[in-house]
């Protein structure tokens, strides 16, 4: 039911490591999904899709591993592991 | 073409619920023309996965409407099924189910009273950032909080989303001395409920209040919790199945949750502040006199003050715990049978948040017809909507980021249920 509270979150942190970066594009998110957190990466995807249009982080490919352990202190949770960011100047082209 | 450098940035976050809700304030010149409260939150169709489902599966399946106070939405279903199939509870059973919910009131109210809701009036973004300076005060409210949790698993079976509940009773019902080992700690739990009162009665509020129309159960004999007839400070006294012809629900464009209004008044407050207002003279004497000494009078119409009137209904439900555990025989049966037969029920109890109301159309297999639920918040978001116009009023000449932080305070103030994130609402001040 949180799926775009999460994902907004998500992208508010991706942009703001984008921006760190001197505002490159972003290329490839590394994403890890609990047991509990309700996505599978099919809907994570989807939903990222969505929240990702218009920025920085539009057209960026998605890497997303679910974790099976239903006893890892965060099955319920959806953790970001990575960003790669194009060198600024280096716009890739969808 | 070549691939373009990158770089991998490490981050390991762990993303969060943020922003569900959003507000609009709209001025003209230095005028508040209007103020627009969203909820993003997006329907769940609960009501619609109910049809065709068992007339015993309802209590189960709501309850994971929400995960801290399922035993509104389990109380609820139940009394629902149980009036379509002509079905009194026994008084055991009854006091049981009180018992189990008085759990819920105390792990709900703390976990909003201390850590959600007393950040806001002390400066810190939450409770984390509060226990750096009041560790004792955090330790307290959590070991309070582990209280009720404790009380709803003994009962129910396991502390979020109880398994032990059933249209008729329980499945099992618990041993005397299984409830009699929870006494200790109940009553350590009342005297730090009452703690927590002085505590949070100390906070600095808002000099603000509404002319509320407030709406709740009450009870002939006892301060309303799984049962009741729904009154009004307005004068409405109905039984619960006339709700429908007394309250409407409408969709707005903007919002996800339905507003709720009460006909030939308007808007109405469900929650602490009602009951209060409603009954409190059914409150425990203790609860009373605790009250009195912080300065609550019969009726408190501040919003800001409803952390204290929270408190109090802590102190009442550890109270109350204490007493039906005194009186508690373990019933013979944990149940009594429920034969479905065809018809509309309806079932209507105190959540944390207000009341929480349900309607199930069964027919002779007790499939499930139809169903319609009005959980508390909804109910509110319309007396938030008008608090929030009377607040930015007086808060226009703050900063926009103090502003943000006073209105998120104030939709605080009604324990929604999208205020469990730090910050849950995006503002937009639109001037014209």
């Amino acid at each position: 039911m949180h799926e775009q509270a999460l994902i907004d979150d998500l992208i508010a942190k991706i942009l703001a490591v984008a921006e760190a970066e001197r505002g490159g594009q972003v290329v490839r998110v590394r994403v890890w999904l609990g047991a509990l957190s309700h996505f599978t990466p099919e809907h994570f995807r989807e939903h990222f899709v969505d929240a990702s249009r218009g920025t920085v982080a539009e057209g960026a490919e998605v890497e997303a591993t679910v974790d099976d352990d239903l006893t890892h202190p965060r099955a319920s949770g959806v953790v970001l592991e990575s960003v790669v960011v194009a060198s600024r100047g280096n716009r890739v082209s969808g | 073409m070549s691939e373009p450098e990158t770089r991998e940035i490490r981050t390991d976050y762990l993303a969060r619920v943020e922003g569900e809700g959003a507000m609009l304030i709209r001025l003209r010149g230095d005028e508040l023309e209007e103020v627009q409260f969203k909820i993003f939150e997006p329907p769940r169709f609960f009501e619609a996965l109910l049809r065709g489902r068992q007339y015993t599966e309802a209590p189960d399946i709501t309850a994971r409407i929400c995960g801290i106070c399922p035993i509104a939405y389990i109380a609820s279903a139940c009394n629902a099924m149980e009036a379509v199939c002509g079905v009194d509870l026994p008084d055991e059973l009854r006091a049981l189910r009180r018992l189990i919910y008085c759990g819920e009131w105390i792990e709900s109210h703390v976990l909003h009273t201390a850590m959600l809701h007393a950040p806001d009036f002390l400066g810190y973004d939450g409770a984390v950032e509060l226990a750096r300076d009041r560790r004792d005060l955090v330790e307290l409210a959590l070991r309070l909080k582990k209280a009720g949790n404790t009380l709803m698993r003994v009962i129910g079976g396991r502390e979020v989303h109880p398994i032990n509940l059933r249209v008729g009773g329980f499945y099992r019902a618990p041993t005397v001395s299984e409830l009699q080992a929870l006494v200790p700690e109940l009553e350590w739990a009342r005297d730090a409920a009452v703690e927590l009162t002085r505590w949070v009665a100390g906070f600095e509020f808002p000099d603000y209040e509404q002319d509320y129309a407030f709406v709740g159960l009450r009870q002939p004999g006892e301060y309303a919790i799984e049962r009741g007839r729904i009154v009004s400070s307005t004068g409405l006294d109905i039984d619960v199945s006339e709700y429908e012809h007394h309250f409407t629900e409408t969709h707005v464009e903007r919002s996800n949750a339905l507003h709720s209004t009460l006909e030939g008044v308007g808007p109405y407050l469900v929650g602490p502040l009602a009951r209060y207002a409603l009954s409190s003279e059914l409150l425990s004497p203790l609860a009373r006199e605790v009250a009195a000494e912080v300065g609550l009078g019969p009726v408190c119409r501040n919003p800001f003050r409803s952390i204290v009137v929270r408190a109090v209904e802590t102190v009442y439900a550890a109270d109350e715990a204490l007493r039906l555990i005194a009186a508690y025989e373990r019933p013979a049966e944990p149940w009594v049978d429920v034969v479905p037969r065809a018809g509309t029920g309806h079932g209507c109890t105190e959540a944390p948040r207000g009341i929480c109301w349900h309607r199930y159309e069964i027919d002779d297999e007790g499939v499930i017809l139809d169903a319609k639920i009005v959980p508390p918040t909804s109910q509110n978001q319309k007396v938030i909507e008008e608090d929030l116009v009377g607040v930015v009023r007086q808060s226009l000449h703050l900063p926009e980021d103090e502003l943000a932080h006073r209105c998120e305070q104030t939709i605080r103030n009604y324990d929604p249920c999208i205020s469990c994130a730090t910050h849950f609402l995006k503002l937009e001040i639109e001037r014209m």
